[in-house]
This record gives structure tokens, sequence and C-alpha cells, in this order.
């Protein structure tokens, strides 16, 4: 047992769970095909050029007029739609992502901060993103959605907005069980900047359980993108994520068109389920409760 | 416990207070007031007839007092798209909304809780497993694409089912009910399923989680010493201890079920508050959203009161302690 | 001996965890009388409580009896039915726990889980169960018990919360009450008060005890006999003066030494060296061995449970033997 750094520790762990690894390796095959869409995608589905109306909505495995086979059939406007999901799944990924950071930063710094200032500052935060948490998260999105219009950066802005609370509140209620051990004490006796002993001692050992809230909100976050592009509230048409694929498909689901609909719906389930999978694992491993 | 409740109800008119000066802020100071007031198709003299009336002229804290003095008589103003007074429309949708998210919540409990319960006494069991599995799926598939699977399935390949609106509906205490009438239930019946499947999978982790913890206390050990059944031990034992973290999620997932009751009267065209809500933003009929926000914050608060009451009652530690 | 009411022969409870197999209870054997109040001692994890759970047919678990018996008024109880073994809990025998904080349902009234407690053996009137409640915790001492029957075990003090336990245990007139450690969680002096109550209160309803503790002065007390538990095994029995005044096996006389009472006032208490052995790992033969200071080289083979008259002790050098018997031994 030389290898025992924490980390590989934890990755001991984590392969002893089969679903979890699983899981884990459709996450980075899903990712791998995200990022290398423009390379692997039968078309480009956003060059209108590319598209032949006479191919429009065709069931799957129609050979298109372009000679190649529509695996997962084409959507209205005769887009491949395997191209549009892979596309697709690279928005979706990306903006799951950059909110999910966000979100982040923001709730773990104003969440410590919190617990470090303590007081009133501390109360008024406390009482504010609580406030927020009993509001839903897609309720507020929305609202902000439709108060900043369309376009990528609002819609980040729309889910840091419904999403850091969760990071805020994890964050204080660790780094409060941290702040009231000696070693913070310690570090204030030093000379140290106030916000060095946050930065460089209480967050640190704030991580896992934030670690444990970001995996979880990341699959929120893409999941919540998907449903606000559904209602018209994401992103616009030219950067069509899953949640806009399936919302363009579903006036076609009525006359049994299901492909359009149901296959960008099933690449964004097994991304989220995936995700979940892992986040239940992580959780478990870093939840000292459930250790024996 | 009349202290407590008077604590709590003060509290609630505090919150609410708060909440009225952030959607003024947000809609009124920081965006165009004109524009939430006014259509823009209206004239410049009902323009300045408005601005007057409405008293944009006047400082900013003068114009606060009055649009909650407004909101407290009642008045929300005037729909654009409908040209019917705001409440008056909010409360015309308001039955089918709370039609769909009781349906909803009462089924996801009523089901959720005694399979999250079997889940937690028998956890290694194959029947367990298969309602953990299912309640995994319900937590992280969107809704929206469970309510897509459902019309595709049920009514458009089965046509068992009608794909959306509320059905034939009757009246019962002076409001239209779809769940009166035959054909209102089938109606009813997706969107409701579609709409606790989230909560359905929160029930059954709760309750599972809940009865897991307790089967392992003292209190069923000693209930077991007693020789008292598993059934009454689990019904009334157990059921009882882990109905507070469960009336809590309850009470709180009413409100979230309303919240999320847009994507499913959206899909389901249910006529209901939320797809007016969704309607309204998409044809940027804003005094309606002003004031589907402060009846949704409105609800909220007293969701929330109406737990932390419960919450008291049920739980007799607390009642004592706050009360003294 | 037909006149015994508990009889528990070669009882071994096994428990099948990830670290491997362990006998958390190997081959007990003893028996209880009517009447009779038996004192368990045994350090925490010695398998005391784990025996008393056995009684009743309720290890959780992963543990289980695999061999032994344990007979009631000479019918066996190892292997009866989920539904037998349920209707002889609580009315032939019952249990009192440690915390009674723990052990009362929060969320009810000391009434409703009374009542609980009696319709699991016979459907009485809503009347009569509360008349019968009413009598039993007046004779646990809970004072004006007509009106506190309504109250939340919250409302009690912890003392009076171990007498609503109690009053539990007797609704429904065991023949034996297995209490594990009913005092540990109390103040001394309520101790104090609750073990003699409970001492006549057996007396005068005639139940027997079960009395497990880790407190050798608690158990000396209130019990006739006793019983010694070291690492899942019984490793000396007898009546209760005679044990304490010479105890045969090292163990127990270790334990004796490291009580207040023995040690001169001022000077330290007597301990043990070292610490009970890890029951997945346990040293061959006797398991005291290690800590042992009478150990030889034939204690690695596990000494059997010699009886001698009333006593009963497991070790191949025990200590205060009359001459003639020790001669005898080979």
């Amino acid at each position: 047992m030389d290898r025992s750094t924490p980390l590989a520790r934890f990755w001991d762990e984590f392969r002893t769970n089969r679903v979890a690894l699983v899981a884990l390796g459709v996450v980075l095959l899903i990712s791998a095909l995200a990022i290398a869409a423009p390379l692997i995608s039968p078309q480009n589905p956003y060059d209108l050029a590319n598209l032949v109306l006479m191919d429009a909505r065709r069931a799957p495995g129609f050979v298109g007029s372009k000679g190649f086979t529509h695996w997962l059939g084409t959507d209205a406007q005769g887009r491949d739609l395997l191209s549009a999901i892979l596309y697709g799944l690279r928005i979706s990924i990306q903006i799951g992502l950059i909110a999910g950071a966000i979100a982040f930063a923001l709730g773990a710094t104003l969440g410590a901060f919190a617990a470090f200032l303590g007081g009133r500052i501390e109360a008024l935060i406390m009482r504010v993103i609580d406030l927020q948490l009993s509001f839903p998260a897609i309720l507020l999105a929305l609202v902000l959605a439709a108060l900043l219009g369309q376009g990528k950066w609002p819609l980040i802005t729309a889910l840091v907005t419904a999403q850091y609370a969760y990071f805020a509140r994890t964050a204080h209620g660790a780094a409060s069980t941290e702040r009231s051990k000696d070693y913070v004490d310690a570090a204030l006796s030093t000379p140290l900047k106030a916000s060095r002993v946050v930065f460089r001692h209480i967050l640190p050992n704030c991580l896992p359980p934030l670690i444990v809230v970001a995996t979880v909100q990341v699959a929120n976050s893409i999941a919540l993108e998907a449903t606000l592009s559904f209602l018209g509230l994401g992103l616009p048409v030219t950067e069509p994520s899953l949640g806009m694929l399936i919302s363009n498909g579903f006036q076609y689901m009525l006359s049994g068109r299901y492909w359009i609909s149901i296959y960008p719906g099933v690449a964004l389930i097994i991304l989220i389920v995936a995700i979940n999978l892992v986040g239940d694992q992580v959780r478990d491993q870093l939840n000292p409760r459930l250790k024996r | 416990m009349l202290g407590f409740v008077i604590q709590r109800v003060l509290q609630a008119l505090v919150v609410m207070l708060v909440i009225s000066a952030l959607v003024f802020m947000g809609v009124y100071a920081v965006g165009n007031p004109i524009d939430v007031l006014i259509s823009p198709d209206a004239t410049q003299i009902i323009r300045e007839q408005t601005i007057r009336a409405y008293g944009l002229d006047q400082p900013l804290w003068k114009q606060y007092v009055d649009f909650l003095s407004r909101l407290l008589s009642g008045n929300f103003g005037r729909s654009f798209v409908y040209n019917m007074p705001v409440l008056d429309l909010i409360f015309s949708r308001l039955p089918a909304t709370i039609e769909l998210t009781l349906a909803a919540v009462f089924g996801a409990t009523l089901l959720g809780v005694p399979l999250g319960m079997y889940a937690g006494y028998r956890p290694d069991s194959l029947i367990s497993k298969s309602i953990m599995a299912v309640s995994i799926l319900g937590f992280s598939v969107p809704t929206f694409w469970i309510g897509l699977v459902l019309i595709f399935t049920f009514a458009v390949t089965l046509g068992w089912l009608p794909a959306g609106n509320r059905g034939d509906t009757a009246t019962l205490f002076g409001v239209e009910w779809s769940f009166v009438t035959w054909n209102g239930l089938t109606h009813l019946f997706l969107p409701a399923l579609n709409l606790s499947l989230f909560k359905f999978a929160m029930m059954v982790r709760l309750a599972r989680a809940g009865t897991r913890e307790t089967m392992l206390t003292d209190t069923v050990k000693f209930a077991r010493a007693a020789g008292e059944s598993e059934w009454t031990i689990l019904s009334r034992h157990v059921l009882r201890l882990i109905a507070i973290p469960i009336v809590t999620v309850f009470g709180l997932e009413l409100g979230s079920t309303l919240a999320f009751a847009v994507v499913t009267e959206t899909i389901f065209s249910w006529p209901g508050v939320g797809k007016l809500i969704i309607d309204s933003i998409a044809t940027l009929d804003r005094p309606v959203m002003v004031a589907y926000l402060m009846l949704v914050a409105f609800f909220f608060i007293m969701i929330n009161l109406t737990v932390d009451i419960a919450y008291a009652a049920l739980d007799p530690r607390l009642r004592t302690r706050r009360a003294s | 001996m037909s006149s015994q009411l508990l009889e528990v022969a070669g009882l071994t409870t096994r428990f099948e965890t990830r670290s491997g197999a362990l006998n958390a209870v190997e081959d007990v054997s003893f028996s209880v009388a009517e009447g009779e109040i038996v004192g368990l001692v045994g350090e925490s994890g010695s398998g005391k409580s784990v025996t008393g759970f056995s009684i009743l047919g309720l290890v959780d678990p992963p543990g289980r009896i695999v061999s032994g018996s344990v007979k009631l008024n000479g019918r066996e109880l190892v292997g009866l039915s989920h539904a037998d073994l349920r209707s002889m809990r609580g009315r032939e025998i019952a249990m009192v726990f440690q915390d009674p904080s723990a052990t009362l349902n929060p969320v009810l009234t000391i009434g409703t889980q009374m009542r609980l407690a009696i319709a699991a053996h016979e459907s009485l009137s809503e009347a009569a169960a509360t008349a019968r409640c009413v009598d039993v915790l007046t004779i646990v001492g809970i004072p004006d018990a007509g009106r506190r029957i309504e109250a939340y075990p919250h409302q009690f003090s912890g003392g009076m919360r171990q007498r609503v336990a109690i009053a539990i245990a007797l609704l429904n007139r065991p023949k034996l009450i297995i209490c594990d450690e009913p005092t540990t969680a109390l103040d001394v002096s309520i101790q104090a008060q609750i073990l003699t109550e409970m001492k006549s209160l057996a007396a005068r309803l005639g139940t027997a005890m079960i009395w497990i503790s880790h407190d050798l002065a608690t158990v000396s007390s209130v019990a006739s006999r006793l019983l010694v538990m070291y690492a899942g095994r019984l490793i000396e029995t007898g009546p209760i003066a005679a044990v304490l005044r010479q105890p045969h096996h090292p163990y127990t006389k270790g334990l004796l030494n490291s009580l207040p009472g023995v040690a001169e006032p001022g000077q330290d208490l007597v301990q043990i060296p070292g610490s009970m052995p890890s029951l997945v790992n346990l040293p061959e033969g006797c398991s005291f061995r290690p800590r042992c200071t009478h150990a030889e080289d034939d204690c690695t083979l596990l000494p059997a449970f010699t009886t001698e008259g009333a006593r009963a002790f497991r070790c191949h050098h025990p200590l205060n033997l009359p001459v003639s018997a020790s001669e005898a031994r080979p």
C-alpha cells in the first residue's frame, strides 16, 4: 500500500463501485464526443448549406441525399439528428460547467466569508440565502431569464443565481465547523491577512462537501438549462442546446415523429443520470457518517 | 404555542415586505416602469396620463409606498393581452393549477412514503432496489422530457389518455374542477403523473433514509422487545418518527411543485397559472408577471409558515421548548 | 433442575462482518431460577448485551444464533418462528435498555406507547388498557400517573423516564426481565434509588431478572448470583458473595481490585493491564491470556468450563480454590 496519497486512496475506493465506474466512463465518453463533435459529426448541423429540406423529418436509418445514413433520423430542417445531438451536448455541457463553476466560486466564497465574519453580517447573508433556497430554483431562473432576455450570458446568470445558494449554504456549514477549530485561531494569531486565512486554510478544508454539491449542481444546471430552453427562455436559436432540440421536436411528436424529441432527450438523460451516479458515489465516499 | 405562532406570522410579514421591495426594485425601479404599466402600443397621451396616474414623477420611496398600497388593495393592474384585471385573470386560472399540484403532491406522498418505508425496511430486497432505481430516474430525468414520453406513449402510441387540456369540468363549491368528471379525470391523470414523479422520487428517498435510520434506534428495539409486531412498529412508531421531515418536505414541495407546474402545464396545455406566466413572458405581459411573482412569494411564505406550525404540532419537544 | 425458569446452554451468536466472522457470544451456558436476580458483568464488547438480545431472539443481522439452546420453562426458544418469538417477547421475557431517552418514542405519549405494548399481546378495551397502564406506572413510583399518562417522554426527568420504560416492561407481567444497564445513564443518586426499587419490585412480583452491567458494584447490590463475561465467553459464575470473596478467575480478581472500595484511600486503583482483544482476532486458547499475570504455557489451550459446586470457571490456573479441589485436578 505505497499509493497513499488522498487522491489515490479515493480512486481505489471509487473503483470498487462498478455502477459508479461505468457512469464515470459514460461521462468521460460523452464529454469526449462533445469536444470532438466538429470532427466526428457526419455533418455540421448549423451550416445551412449542408441542409437539404427534402431530407426533413426522416426516420432513423434513412439514407439522405448527401449519401450518408441518418442513424437517428433528421429534424424539421433536414438536419442530421446525431450531429445535432453531438453539437447540442457540447453546448449543454459547456453551459453546465461554466454556470456550475461560477456558482461554486461565488457561493463558496460568500458562505466561507459569512462563517468567518460572524455576527450580524453572517446572520443577514444566511437569512437571504435561506430565503432564496426556499424558493424553487426553476422559478428564479425563469423570472431572471425572462427579465434578462435570451442569450448565453443571461442564461448563465440565471443559472448561477438559481444555484449559488446551495454552495453558499454548504460552504457556510462546513466553514462554521472549521472556524470553531483551534487551527484557525492559530492562523489568525499570526500576521496573516484574514482573506488569506479563508482561502488558504478554511476553504480547502470545506472542499469535500462542496465537491459533492458541485457534481449534483452541474447535473442540475444541465437539466435546468434544458428546461429553460424547452420553455423558449434559454439560448438563442443560433446555439441550440439539447433542450431546444427537444422543444423543436415536440410539435412533431403528436404525429408520431418521436425521434426528433426522444433521441436528444435520451442523450440528455444518459448524461444527467451518469453524473448523478458518479455524484452519489462521491458523496458516499466523502460522507464521514457512512464510514465504518 | 400562541407566542410561537405570532412570532412566525410577524416574521412572514417582514419577509413579504422585503420581497415586495425586491420585486419593486427589480421591475419598477431598475427596469423601465412604463414598460410594466403601459402597453407598448399606447398613445403618447395615454402614456403621460398613466405616468401621472401611477405617480411615476414622485420620489422613489413614495412610489414604493404607493406600490404597496396598490398591492394591498388587490390592484395589480390590467393584463395587456387579456385586457382584464390581472388578479381576476390569475384567480380564474388558479383552480386548475391547484388541482394539478394537489393531485401530484398527494399522489407522490401516498405512494412514495409507503414504498420508501419498505425500501428502508428491506434495503436489500429486489423490490426495494427497483423502487430505488425508479426514484433515481425520477430525480435525474427532467420533468419536461418525462412529459413528452408520457404523451408519446399513452396519448400518441397507445391512445389511452388525452394529451392535453383539462377536459370536462364540473362546478364544486363555485369553482370548476376536472377531477369530478370522468373525462376531466382522464385529462388530469397524465399531467399529475408527470408532475408527481420528482416528488415521488423525493418522498421515496426521504422515507427510505428515515426508516433505515429509525429501524436501528433503540426505540424500535425496545418496541420489538415488548413484542410489538413489525407492522405496529412501522405504522405507529417509525411513521410518526419520520413524519416530521416528510411533512416539512411535503409543505415545501407543495410550493416548488407549483413552480414546476409551469413546465407540466406548458407541455400538457393545462390552462393554469403556470401556462399563463409562460405565455405572459412570451408576450411581455408584465403586469401579469409582477402579480404572479408576488402571488407565488405569498404562497411560499404561507406554506413555510404552515410547515413551521405543523412542525411544532408534530414534535412535542419543539412545542414545549418554543412555548416556554 | 426443572425448577429453572431460563436455561441457556452452549449459546453461540456469530456476526459475519466484512473483516471476518466473529463470535460475539460463544458457548455460553447458565440458568436463571424463578424470581432470581442474576448479574451479568463484563466490559463493553464482552458480549453481555448480545447475550440478552439472543435470549429474546432479537439479534440484528448480520448476527445470528449459530448453535446452543435457550429454554424458557422447558420450551426451546431458538428456532421458534418470528410470530411465536414475537408473542413471547414482552409477555414472558421483557427487556429494559440503558438510555430511556433513546428507547421511548419521543413523538408518542407514554400512554400510547404503553397501550401499544399491551395491544401486542391482548385486545383490551381502551379504558381497561389505560387502567392497567396507570396501575403499573403507580407501581414503579410515578406520582399522579392518571394525569401523567398523556405526557410525552421529554416531559419526564431521566429517572422518571426509566421508570416509564420499566413500567412498559412490566405491563404484560413477564416472568423474566432482562435489564441492560438500566441505571448507567442516570445520576448516581437516582441509580441507587432505582436499584433498590427494582430489587423490591422483583421480590414482590416474583419476577426474575438478568441484570447486565459493566459495573460490578451495581450488580453486587442487586443480584444474588454473578456471571462474568470476557470476550464473548462466560469465565466465572457463582453466588455473588462467594465470587466477591474468593474469585477463581484472574480476570474477576482484576475487576474486584479495580473497585474503589478495595484500594486504600489516596492510592491508585489497580488496573488490569492491556485491553480486551478484538473479537475478530482472539488470542489462541484463553482470551485473557495476554493480560493475565498467572498465564502459563498450557493457557494456549482453551480451558474447559469447570463446575465446582455452585460455582464454575473457565481457567487452567484458578485462584482461591479449596486445597482438595485443586489437588484433585490433573
